[in-house]
């Protein structure tokens, strides 16, 4: 993508499902939406600052402020199961801290590595969680979120395989997948301001405004 | 097994020597909380203290607690307990760690894990919920800990945590350690009693839950704590520096609430983070607050920050994550991180100083971190700064007189002219000479008495009043930790409890607040009794509510280390909301227990459950006392409390202002009142059948008796 097809007005909520849960590295961002982002440029430039498009906003995590801590993973799980886990969170942290197979961790390389941050659901537009579910249990609701039927759900993993993230994750206890139904539990406890969601509305404006500018 | 809350229900016994696993239902020590409390009762019944520490069937217990991965803040610790081989006694002993491994093993469903036995070969525990296996270790045998820890995570994958023992635990070397590769560790010998079993290391995948009974109450009491109550680190509850919402910064300019506007991260990979300002009730900023290597190094230590990086659960990050570049040229590591000692020492052993390497008054640093880095890697452990202490003892000698101690020969092949040229690589080769046990001077890794053994030093060697080279507050072989220099008696009594030092930070979190004084007295006073928090540097004479303060906070602590909760952050006590005029809840921990297990606890509650653990600590630490010193007069053979105390600073008397010193005649009058709180034996500091019996803890008073401790009580006090 161009950097002006980035900035273009009639940028939407589709543009950045393209891109969601990568990083924005080799876009240029102007002011206003940096600063709505709560980032710098340079921490755009170094792959430090990735996007996930959510209905409600823009979900924009910062792995230079994420300090590891697992608050999101324990948000999420009290907020959503009743629980406190790491395995069925829907935001995980915990799986990137040590090795993350891509090169981030503390063990990544021949020294400590300070990189980690949580990784989440990227609500693709073509679901592969929910392709591959046999029983056809993970649907679109009203906000356009993949959710798991968890009546029709058999527990059978196919999601979790099929996901190139491995995002929906089978909760051993109850038998049942669990993925992120953007409920922003873990944006509301992070203690370091690393995950925050920016509101639409806002997101469009300034890309108008960013616009206007050129 | 009855379903539960906040419990896991169950606890894994391994047997090293037969190679048997097996859970058991641990319903039975909940009124032990977890933790330190519970591998008390199961140290006592299964593992007497007559045992020799390395007997094969002693054991090594790693506990966690009911708010272990239960999602409240600051409560990612592990708690391990075994014996000590080298504080006097050889008594009970606990190493209390932080990191991510405490939770996973709560979430893989056990609340502890009892290691009896010795394998035949090196072995690592794996644990992967109900699959738990002993594998073959002989790989990373021999290996530090950071290639040990990486070797176990690619072994079993990305989701383990995983911990190991170094050299120096390998060795059976007193000061050694368990260790993550984040820095986290457990010391007081951990890695020995671990070493001596040959279990190298723990590697845990947990993939269930912490069941809550209240999880909605857990949410709620956690934004409160972290909209309302919590502070920096050390729960400082004020910034170090002005920050415009606040009313008051820390008197001194300095405290570890450290993070501030123009305090940046600057080798953050996406370039420098400010840590800002943090508002109290932004729970979004609370992990800036603290900026530990800040506080510890000043100004060059933003050069070198990467990150904060801290335990499970925890918003408090107290850790600072380095690339120290310098070290570079050394062919060291530069991804070092760590918080407290094992940064703070390393220039000890550097008589003739150390210098700038990158930026101006960076040397301290960089010395240190890689200090931290060494030691973490031999999993050596530091004693609370003693292994510093004493090796900055014999190296600051001339070499006439340091060769009284070690041989000429060893003395001349330490490699001096890094020491003179303050290149980190002189201290990286003296920790490796620790880990391995190799010359005269690695006595010191033994431990200060195990030292003073083998060089001839009488017991008033603990007395003298050089502060950089003796803190020892106590002739027991372990230093000072926030003793009366932070919290007059309180302090000093409180260092009396334990078999190692105290790890109480009750006080020093309030005294190092950096709130005004007479903020922080009112919140004491309103919450522990007139006259217990005195000034810096003006002290009282003793009275009961010092007394009973110092009992609370040994409960306390005890409490904690079975829950589990950081004490570096817990209780809250004060608060930075001006609305709440800096008070704190200290009921807050109960309420959560509450929320947790379904269970109704009080802080009151609490106080007592923390108080029978400290009388199962006083038991068994006089029957070890009577089986390896010849007498369980506690008082005597415990509590001694070293002469530099009261004598030093010559030029002022006890609570006159400017001194922290403390009064002899005062201090055995605090022991009377403390052992009154406790309900112990004035004459003999030992818990009497009736207090023992009132902690439903009879069948320990039986022992004593039968033991002939109690006939000592009484012949002592005729």
């Amino acid at each position: 993508m161009a950097k002006t097809d980035f900035l273009t007005a009639d940028m939407t909520r589709r543009q950045f499902m393209k891109i969601s849960g990568k990083s924005l590295a080799g876009l240029t961002l102007s002011a206003s939406m940096l600063s709505l982002f709560g980032c710098s440029q340079q921490q755009v430039d170094s792959g430090a600052v990735a996007t996930w498009a959510l209905p409600q906003g823009l979900l924009v995590v910062n792995a230079d402020l994420c300090t590891g801590c697992q608050r999101c993973e324990i948000n999420c799980t009290l907020t959503n199961d009743g629980v406190c886990s790491s395995y069925i969170s829907r935001v995980k942290i915990q799986r990137r801290l040590n090795l993350d197979g891509a090169g981030n961790g503390l063990l990544s390389g021949t020294d400590n590595c300070w990189v980690y941050f949580p990784d989440t659901c990227r609500q693709c537009e073509d679901p592969a969680c929910g392709n591959a579910c046999p029983q056809k249990a993970i649907t679109t609701d009203s906000r356009g979120i993949r959710v798991v039927d968890t009546d029709k759900c058999i527990g059978c993993g196919a999601c979790h395989d099929a996901c190139p993230w491995h995002m929906p994750t089978v909760n051993p206890e109850t038998g049942k997948s669990s993925k992120c139904i953007a409920c922003g539990a873990c944006v509301a406890g992070c203690p370091s301001g690393a995950l925050s969601i920016v509101d639409w509305d806002s997101v469009t404006s300034a890309a108008q405004a960013a616009y206007l500018d050129l | 097994m009855a379903e539960s809350y906040g419990w896991a229900g169950k606890i894994l016994r391994v047997n090293l020597t037969t190679g048997e696993i097996t859970t058991q239902d641990d319903a039975k020590y909940h009124k032990y909380i977890g933790g330190m409390g519970m591998a008390y009762r199961i140290m006592y019944e299964e593992a007497p203290m007559d045992l020799d520490p390395y007997d094969e069937k002693a054991l090594v217990i790693f506990g966690v607690g009911p708010l272990t991965g239960a999602g409240v803040p600051c409560s990612g610790r592990m708690n391990v307990t075994f014996r000590s081989t080298w504080s006097k006694g050889n008594s009970i002993v606990d190493a209390h760690m932080g990191g991510h491994i405490g939770s996973m093993l709560k979430y893989a469903g056990y609340d502890g894990i009892v290691v009896s036995g010795i394998s035949e070969k090196p072995v690592y525990l794996r644990i992967e919920d109900g699959e738990v296996s002993l594998e073959d270790a002989s790989e990373i045998w021999g290996k530090g800990t950071f290639a040990a820890n990486k070797w176990m995570v690619e072994q079993n994958g990305r989701e383990f945590e995983t911990a190991s023992i170094g050299p120096a635990g390998e060795n059976l070397v007193d000061y050694s350690t368990l260790n993550t590769s984040f820095g986290n560790s457990g010391g007081a010998g951990l890695g020995a009693a671990m070493g001596n079993k040959k279990l190298k290391g723990l590697a845990i995948r947990g993939t269930g839950s912490v069941k809550v009974a209240d999880p909605k109450k857990v949410l709620e009491l956690s934004n409160y704590m972290m909209g309302n109550l919590i502070g920096g680190n050390n729960n400082h509850n004020v910034p170090a520096q002005p920050q415009s919402w606040a009313e008051y910064s820390a008197t001194s300019g300095k405290n570890r609430w450290s993070g501030a506007p123009g305090r940046m991260w600057k080798k953050a990979p996406g370039g420098p983070v400010d840590t800002g300002e943090q508002p109290y009730n932004d729970i979004n900023k609370v992990a800036l607050r603290c900026f530990k290597g800040y506080f510890d190094f000043g100004a060059p230590a933003a050069e070198y920050t990467v990150k904060n990086g801290g335990c499970s659960s925890c918003p408090i990050r107290c850790y600072t994550e380095y690339d120290v570049d310098p070290l570079a040229d050394y062919d060291l590591p530069t991804h070092n991180s760590n918080t407290c000692m094992p940064v703070l020492y390393g220039t000890r052993v550097y008589p003739d100083g150390v210098h700038d390497f990158k930026y101006e008054g960076d040397g301290t640093m960089v010395i240190n971190l890689a200090w931290s880095h060494a030691v973490d890697d031999m999993g050596l452990w530091d004693n609370y700064g003693n292994l510093n202490r004493d090796l900055q003892w014999i190296l600051r000698m001339p070499r006439e007189e340091a060769t009284k101690y070690i041989s000429e020969a060893e003395y001349d092949s330490l490699p001096w002219k890094w020491e003179k040229a303050g290149d980190p690589r002189w201290e990286v080769e003296l920790i490796r000479r620790m880990a391995y046990g190799e010359g005269d001077l690695s006595v010191i890794a033994k431990g200060t008495l195990a030292m003073m053994e083998k060089f001839n030093l009488p017991k008033s060697w603990l007395d003298r009043t050089d502060g950089a080279t003796n803190s020892n507050l106590v002739y027991n072989g372990f230093p000072n930790h926030h003793g009366p220099a932070e919290a007059w008696q309180v302090g000093m009594l409180y260092n009396l409890v334990y078999n190692r030092d105290c790890m109480i930070h009750e006080i020093v979190c309030e005294t190092g607040s950096g709130a005004p004084y007479e903020v922080t007295k009112k919140v004491m006073e309103d919450f522990f009794g007139e006259g217990c928090y005195d000034k810096a540097k003006a002290y009282t004479p003793i009275n009961e509510n010092k007394a009973k303060l110092a009992a609370y906070c040994v409960n306390d602590k005890n409490f904690h280390d079975s829950a589990t909760l950081c004490n570096w952050m817990w209780p809250m006590t004060q608060s930075p909301s001006k609305e709440r005029n800096y008070h704190g809840d200290l009921d807050l921990q109960a309420d959560f227990m509450t929320a947790v297990t379904g269970e109704t606890y009080t802080q009151a509650g609490l106080q007592e459950d923390g108080a029978r653990i400290t009388q199962m600590l006083r038991v068994m630490t006089a029957i070890s006392f009577q089986q390896n010193c010849g007498s369980a007069n506690l008082r005597q053979e415990h509590d001694a409390i070293c002469d530099w105390v009261f004598d030093k600073e010559p030029d002022f008397k006890a609570f006159e202002e400017g001194t922290t010193k403390l009064d002899r005649a005062d201090m055995e009058k605090a022991k009377d009142l403390f052992y009154d709180v406790f309900g112990w034996d004035r004459t003999t500091g030992v818990p009497t059948r009736e207090t023992l019996e009132k902690y439903d803890l009879a069948d320990m008073a039986d022992d004593l008796e039968k033991r002939g401790i109690y006939a000592q009580n009484t012949a002592a006090a005729e």
